[in-house]
């Protein structure tokens, strides 16, 4: 766990989710975990590698999840997180995890990061870390992105 | 390269006239044009095209309603996906459809025919050449592994490609791969082949106690010994690839869905006396 790589985070959902139509990011409380945390519903996996290791877990609500597929799909109406929800959470992983990626470059961190692997059910957990790792609660929109790091 | 034939779909007679001109001296073949989406349909059934361009604005639908017909009818069709705007929402939405690739108009000949080859080789080749390179080696490390972790001889099989979501029931490990090509991997078992399989790897005898997160953590580090042999046996193999893994991540609980968006995947089971072992794995593409 290293504090030097929230804000790297933080830039990247500010400066990705207005291009896609959001308009309120706030950033919520920081705090930190060990071991499983329980999935709110859609948990999307990111794995680095290179000279910074480690997996990130964007973890939010079905709920939200539809909330913010409808956004990225300029207001459609998303009833069920159904293959084009799943689509654009996917895209939303990549698009923020890629800021990400270029936010460490310019720290001079050369990172590599894996594809999403998107898991979601009602009642799973996940786990990143065997260590302490942090936990960043970002609000977009009203929707609670939860942002697990375990970087090194 | 042999020819490939295109079929051109838009409404636009002077868009399908430039599109051809530009593939003149090409080994791409136009075969017919539509005008609209009831003819596109129709045009792809009588000629069944190697590829389509797609017009985003036709008279009688929109393009990716038109795409979905074609891919409901053969769904390996390859679509390339061309319109006036090339904005975010339209590539989510063509992608969930099974749109292959996206250009701007006006579209230049150069890239357009750059996309049509992509889109040709890649599409006909990627599954070949992973298959090939990448999962035949993982199948016999897989069973190799196996055996030296837990002396469980596995019969191995390799499943059907097919690109659909499945369910853990149990404890996952999620490895995320980056290189070329990117993906992930996660192998996954009930929690009583887990629990079984780690006793053997910690090779406990039948009074010593093993709680759930112990039996966890030793699944994980099989898993991650797994891997890590696999990756560096790709890279003796595929120099340049510069493959990774991330460190490994657990998913445990029941009925979780996990979903192959956008992945080329292959399933791989090992049947072994304490129960099947399932790996699947995952690739973004190759980019060459």
């Amino acid at each position: 766990m290293d504090v030097k790589f929230v804000n790297p985070f933080i830039n990247a959902i500010t400066t990705v989710l207005p291009q896609l139509g959001f308009l309120t990011i706030t950033r919520g409380k920081l705090s930190t975990r060990e071991k499983a945390m329980p999935s709110l519903g859609v948990t999307v996996l990111v794995g680095f590698t290179k000279s910074v290791r480690g997996n990130v877990a964007y973890n939010m609500t079905t709920e939200s999840a539809c909330k913010i597929a409808s956004t990225m799909m300029m207001g459609m109406p998303v009833a069920a997180f159904d293959e084009m929800a799943q689509s654009a959470i996917s895209e939303l992983s990549n698009m923020v995890t890629a800021n990400v990626a270029t936010n460490l470059a310019s720290m001079d961190f050369e990172v590599d990061i894996s594809t999403p692997s998107l898991t979601l059910g009602d009642n799973f957990s996940v786990k990143i870390s065997d260590m302490q790792y942090l936990v960043i609660e970002m609000d977009v929109d009203g929707n609670l992105i939860e942002i697990n790091m375990d970087l090194h | 390269m042999k020819e490939v034939r295109v079929l051109i779909v838009d409404d636009s007679k002077v868009s399908y006239m430039m599109l051809t001109k530009m593939l003149e001296k090409t080994n791409f073949k136009v075969c017919d044009y539509a005008k609209d989406s009831k003819e596109a349909v129709e045009k792809y059934q009588i000629h069944k095209p190697d590829i389509i361009t797609m017009d985003m604005n036709l008279p009688d639908g929109d393009g990716i309603e038109t795409s979905r017909h074609i891919l409901k009818l053969d769904p390996n069709a390859k679509i390339l996906m061309i319109s006036a705007m090339k904005d975010v929402s339209l590539m989510i939405k063509g992608r969930a459809a099974g749109i292959r690739s996206f250009l701007q108009k006006p579209v230049d000949p150069n890239e357009f025919i750059d996309t049509l080859l992509l889109l040709y080789q890649n599409e006909m080749n990627l599954r070949n050449i992973l298959e090939e390179s990448y999962i035949k080696p993982l199948v016999k490390i897989f069973q190799r592994e196996l055996f030296k972790l837990s002396g469980l001889q596995g019969k191995m099989i390799l499943g059907e490609s097919i690109d659909a979501d499945f369910d853990v029931n149990g404890t996952g490990i999620i490895i995320g791969l980056t290189g070329n090509p990117s993906g992930r991997i996660i192998i996954y078992a009930t929690d009583i082949t887990m629990i079984e399989f780690s006793r053997l790897v910690l090779n406990l005898s039948d009074d010593e106690d093993l709680s759930d997160e112990e039996a966890q953590d030793a699944f994980e580090e099989a898993v991650n010994i797994l891997m890590g042999n696999y990756v560096s046996k790709l890279n003796d193999l595929l120099k340049d690839n510069e493959i990774r893994i991330a460190p490994p991540g657990m998913i445990s609980g029941n009925k979780i869905r996990v979903l192959n968006t956008k992945l080329k995947s292959f399933q791989i089971t090992a049947k072994t006396r304490i129960g099947d072992l399932e790996m699947s794995i995952g690739f973004a593409g190759r980019q060459d």
